[in-house]
């Protein structure tokens, strides 16, 4: 890649657009509008084929689970034909006649790509927003363009939240319509036994994409932590990938649940409440919480190592 | 300050709240100071516990178990760790039994009772009239007897009015449960009964006088093996839909009358190979007890699908031979009752016999013995 940062952000200002923020701290620069910097960071974003490529990827995944599942389902499974139900390990496999349901299917997906696909994707972003344009120099454009440290963190965090949302719901609704094709309304049922509205389906699940989003944000800004102290994107993936996979050893060993209380993925499992009925929000309140504080943490840090550096 | 200098210092104070969050929600729900609450008898608290009318409320209770095998025949080992409830003060209840990846969910009202299992698809309903709505709501609640246990408020009610008789009850301070003041209730074996069990305590909530927490101690241990109490307990009237149900489409359903179900029971067990098949009939085997109070036992049918003389015609899809198994878990015995294999749990035991019988009770391994003898 060459060169290139967000050039449109680098532009001095011309003197009759709108939208510049009046509060003037040097006489000599006017501050780049909030807006354009987002507007700049997203559009830049988007144009890399990577992001594009694992975009796909995640809007694919629930089609072929879907698909896979609907060919391999021969018919309802009724326990009356399955051998002796109940037991560890005995009977069908949970809900097996709802896994392509409009409602399972999206939420199952998500859960199943929180795990590592979704984060990767997240911090595919981060290392990119920082240590990326470190690489080949963009970052020094941004710094020497009117822009102060604090507020180019900010908008290369907005940069990650918009990514987090965009691929969460990405497969939220690709998990949506691959069920409503695969089984129309049917099969709209909660743990609980009871049937489930279209608009109860609808807000359960916009419940699910933003507190995906959240949890995908607080990855993102830990990844940011590491962006900002390195000049290879790689070894920011690297990372969070090594982070995940030790949370999850850790998650394992029984014997440590003092500390599962500190990992951030034992909070995913707090998406299958959505499924119940009436929703016990507990276990989601308490994820997000965990998201909010690694957040806060992983921004302090990255914010901490970009005032630092020499430009 | 130099803007660098501000810089970290924001970064470090941002990093400080972060982990203090953290730690903050790592904590354990804080140990309250015990409420003092007015002086109270035991037997008058005991009394106020059986008369009280469940309010209308709902919670959230957790279980810790540690029992690790199922304590009765016929009931299943409570296999989840939250439990949610909700009582309108009325008849109707309803228990929703969270397990990790599904649920089983109890509606009981004043004419039926539905159990539905997302495990399975499947779903159990009861009806009865008022003629014997007694028997029926007993015999509902030994079918659904996961879910009437996992309700702390019904579980420890019912466990003070067997063990009345054959303990010595005292009140033993109060405690703070959901954050609600409640009265720490113990009962001990009477020095007659034969059991491995030392003591139950049960919160009793000072306000509504409902059960609140529910501790079960074995002997030689001093962590509960069993505890199952509240988390969350909030009075105030319930949505009256919670105790509608209606079974999802595509649930196999299985509906009884309370009639049938007691025709059925007291019929003795001869295993026939032709009933093996039927799941459901063979649950309704009403279990005989042995001796009361606290060294009952209780025995059982072997439940049909268990096939205990090797595979054969009701073998099981995944190939355990239970037999071999229990002769893994457990020790031969044998007596004037026939030969069998006798399993310990850390609060009692139980023993299988080969003509298809589980003893099974809170007690040492001679009395489940004297009462196969004595059946």
């Amino acid at each position: 890649m060459t060169a290139r940062g967000p050039v449109a952000a680098q532009q001095p200002m011309t003197p009759q657009e709108p939208g510049g923020v009046s509060s003037v701290t040097l006489p000599a620069r006017r501050r780049v509008p909030m807006a354009r910097l987002l507007r700049a960071e997203v559009r830049w974003i988007f144009r890399r084929p990577r992001t594009l490529a694992v975009l796909a990827l995640l809007a694919v995944l629930p089609v072929i689970t879907g698909v896979a599942v609907d060919l391999t389902m021969d018919g309802p499974v009724t326990p009356g034909h399955s051998g002796p139900g109940p037991g560890p390990g005995g009977g069908p496999p949970i809900f097996v006649t709802m896994v392509t349901s409009a409602f399972v299917l999206p939420l199952g997906s998500l859960m199943t790509l929180l795990m590592l696909l979704l984060p990767l994707t997240v911090a595919m972003a981060s290392g990119d927003a920082l240590a990326g344009e470190q690489s080949h120099g963009a970052l020094r454009g941004w710094l020497l363009a009117p822009v102060a440290r604090g507020r180019l963190l900010a908008v290369k965090a907005a940069g990650v939240l918009v990514v987090a949302f965009v691929a969460s719901a990405l497969v939220v609704v690709s998990g949506l319509l691959t069920g409503l094709v695969l089984a129309g309304t049917d099969g709209l049922v909660s743990m609980s036994g009871t049937e489930l509205s279209v608009g109860d389906v609808l807000w359960r699940l916009g419940v699910a994409v933003a507190w995906a989003t959240l949890y995908l944000t607080a990855i993102g800004a830990v990844a940011l932590a590491v962006s900002a102290t390195t000049e290879h994107p790689m070894l920011v993936v690297v990372g969070v990938l090594g982070g995940l996979i030790v949370s999850g050893v850790l998650m394992q060993i029984s014997a440590l649940d003092w500390l599962h209380p500190y990992l951030l993925p034992t909070s995913v499992t707090g998406l299958v409440d959505l499924i119940r009925d009436p929703v016990p929000f507990g276990g989601l309140a308490e994820g997000a919480f965990r998201a909010l504080c690694y957040l806060l943490i992983g921004l302090s840090l990255a914010y901490a190592s970009i005032t630092t550096r020499d430009g | 300050m130099r803007p660098r200098t501000k810089g970290l210092v924001a970064a470090g104070s941002g990093v400080a709240v972060g982990l203090a969050g953290l730690a903050l929600s790592a904590l354990p729900a804080g140990a309250d100071e015990d409420p003092v609450l007015p002086e109270i008898g035991a037997e008058q608290l005991v009394a106020s516990v059986l008369e009280a009318r469940p309010p209308a409320f709902d919670g959230v209770a957790e279980v810790r178990n540690e029992l690790g095998l199922p304590a009765v025949p016929g009931m299943e080992a409570l296999d989840f760790q939250t439990v949610r409830v909700f009582h309108d003060g009325e008849e109707n209840a309803r228990v929703q039994v969270e397990r990790e990846a599904s649920e089983l969910t109890l509606v009981k009202t004043a004419s039926e009772a539905w159990a539905y299992d997302s495990q399975e698809h499947t779903a159990k309903h009861l009806t009865w009239d008022d003629a014997d709505a007694a028997a029926a709501r007993e015999h509902a609640e030994r079918e659904h007897a996961e879910g009437e246990l996992a309700d702390p408020s019904r579980a420890a009610a019912e466990i003070i009015e067997r063990l009345r008789p054959t303990s010595d009850i005292f009140v033993d301070g109060t405690a703070t449960v959901a954050d609600r003041a409640a009265y720490e209730l113990v009962l001990t074996p009477k020095p007659s009964e034969k059991t491995l069990l030392r003591e139950i305590t049960v919160a009793v909530d000072e306000e509504t006088r409902v059960p609140l927490r529910l501790d079960v101690f074995a002997n030689g241990r001093t962590e509960p093996v069993l505890s199952l109490g509240f988390v969350d307990f909030e009075l105030g009237a319930q949505d009256a839909e919670l105790f509608e149900f209606t079974p999802p489409e595509g649930a196999e359903v299985e509906t009884m009358e309370a009639g049938d179900a007691a025709s059925l029971s007291g019929r003795h067990g001869d295993r026939d190979a032709a009933g093996s098949g039927e799941r459901g009939t063979a649950g309704l085997e009403e279990p005989a007890t042995v001796g009361d109070g606290w060294d009952t036992v209780v025995i059982g049918d072997v439940p049909a699908d268990a096939p205990l003389d090797g595979p054969g015609e009701s073998a099981d899809e995944y190939g355990q031979d239970v037999s071999g198994l229990l002769a893994q878990l457990g020790r031969p015995v044998s007596g004037e009752f026939g030969t069998g294999t006798h399993l310990q749990t850390a609060v009692g035991g139980a023993v299988v016999t080969s003509d298809g019988r589980i003893a099974a009770g809170a007690v040492p391994l001679q009395v489940l013995l004297d009462a196969l003898d004595a059946q």
